[in-house]
């Protein structure tokens, strides 16, 4: 098992082969439990309810895992992502905006395989998302956590802000860009708009 | 163009209806801007999520997450609790024999129920509400195009029969004036609409009618009469009738005689017109 890759692992789970989602839990548990942590802050009870989900999701998904679709890592977050916003918006009792399986694939859709998270480890990462983060305004700032770790929607924000739609659409484009030039230079460029 | 521009941040971060994603995705194709924009940005959003201290996770969860999944297949666990029972060599036969038995009949129940839930299970994952949702309005609009095709395919037998029952003069007869209506003329068109014959008389400068008289049409065939309807003319002697005829009626000759009453099924009264 250890020797397999990732996208070996989901092709043995798609035929039910425990060992393997033991081996894919081992190797990615830390990083959905510290994710579903944040998201969750800190709730342990709820932590532990996402990441039974997450792997629940992975035993019973019946796609296969293709890594030109881009990184395993990536896949998992987006799945663990959509998950936690889902378990927090029901008890905020709100509609939920979030389509489970539909948005985790599509947005692994067209990625090159050789991205950021490749090259460098987990921790530079973090340390250079939060040398980057230094760059946003406070309005910025708070619309990536509100929209990013809160789960709230662009039109929520827009609410909460008392700012027109419009203008949460283009404060997320202008945040994004921004993160974006400054990861490129941490990590000595990475090709933007490939 | 700039309106479907301005999407671009919700496509990222997923937040477009599928209606909207499909017209987006339509919109990458043409606009080079996006295009270049899109696969960085989401590279951009997705790297957010490592803005995350590691936490240590607790030894015992591996084993609770193993047990919420894999309780969810109870025939599975079933399975192996037969495997290990089967190991227990310290149970005497007899006992595993029935054990045996209680479990293959619990597994049996359970598998039929597991089926079903399979199949909820399967379904319910194959189709998120949404995709359900689509999948209906697929349906229904499958049945519409059967329908409308159905009217569709009604319209054309309509409209062919139209297109053939276009009228055509198959015949024509000149009508002259013979006795007290010398000077009357008249002619006589046999048509054919579509699948009916018709017989249209156009009589011009008869003498007026008394009381019932009336000018009956025959139609003569082999010396046999049979009477194509009645006419009276208008004050100014014009008469004009229109018959529709058995489909194998045929006949030879038209004459026209002028009758003391009508519906007479044989001529009573003096031939003045005729073909001949």
């Amino acid at each position: 098992m250890k020797s397999k890759t990732d996208e070996e692992l989901i092709a043995l789970i798609n035929q039910k082969h425990r060992p393997a989602l033991e081996e894919l839990y081992d190797r990615y548990v830390k990083l959905v439990y510290s994710f579903s942590f944040k998201l969750t802050k800190g709730d342990r009870e709820k932590t532990k309810e996402i990441v039974q989900q997450v792997f629940l999701r992975l035993w019973t998904t019946k796609r296969t895992y293709n890594p030109l679709q881009g990184k395993f890592a990536n896949w998992i977050l987006t799945i663990t992502r959509n998950i936690a916003i889902d378990i927090i918006r029901k008890e905020q009792k709100q509609p939920g905006m979030v389509q489970l399986e539909l948005n985790e694939w599509w947005q692994m859709e067209d990625r090159e395989t050789e991205d950021v998270p490749q090259q460098v480890s987990r921790n530079l990462l973090k340390q250079q998302i939060q040398e980057a983060k230094q760059h946003l305004s406070e309005p910025q700032q708070r619309l990536i956590n509100l929209l990013y770790w809160e789960g709230y929607s662009l039109s929520e924000i827009a609410k909460l802000e008392q700012k027109p739609l419009g203008t949460i659409k283009s404060r997320l484009h202008q945040t994004l860009k921004i993160l974006r030039n400054y990861f490129s230079k941490e990590t000595g460029g990475v090709p933007h708009g490939k | 163009m700039e309106n479907k521009c301005e999407n671009l941040s919700l496509y990222i971060i997923g937040e477009l209806s599928v209606d909207e994603r499909v017209q987006f995705e339509q919109h990458l194709i043409t606009c080079n801007h996006c295009r270049i924009e899109v696969n960085s940005l989401k590279e951009t959003w997705q790297m957010l999520s490592y803005d995350v201290e590691e936490m240590d996770v607790p030894e015992s969860l591996k084993a609770e997450v193993m047990d919420f999944i894999f309780q969810e297949n109870s025939t599975e666990s079933l399975v192996q609790a037969k495997e290990t029972e089967n190991k227990g060599s310290s149970l005497t036969q007899a006992k595993t024999a029935e054990n045996l038995a209680t479990l293959e009949v619990q597994e049996g129940k359970l598998k039929k129920r597991s089926y079903l839930d399979g199949l909820m299970a399967f379904l319910g994952k194959q189709f998120s509400p949404l995709s359900t949702g689509i999948t209906a309005v697929l349906v229904l609009g499958v049945i519409g195009l059967f329908w409308s095709n159905h009217q569709l395919k009604e319209n054309i037998v309509v409209l062919e029969y139209k297109a053939s029952s276009q009228t055509q003069i198959v015949r024509t007869f000149d009508l002259k004036g013979l006795n007290l209506a010398a000077s009357a003329s008249g002619s006589a068109y046999l048509l054919e609409e579509g699948r009916d014959t018709v017989l249209v008389i156009d009589l011009s400068k008869l003498p007026s009618t008394k009381d019932e008289e009336v000018y009956q049409v025959w139609l003569l065939k082999n010396g046999n009469r049979q009477s194509a309807g009645t006419l009276k003319p208008d004050p100014n002697g014009n008469g004009i009738m229109t018959s529709r005829l058995p489909k194998d009626l045929s006949f030879d000759d038209i004459g026209i005689t002028l009758e003391p009453t009508p519906n007479n099924t044989q001529p009573q009264g003096q031939k003045v017109l005729g073909t001949s």
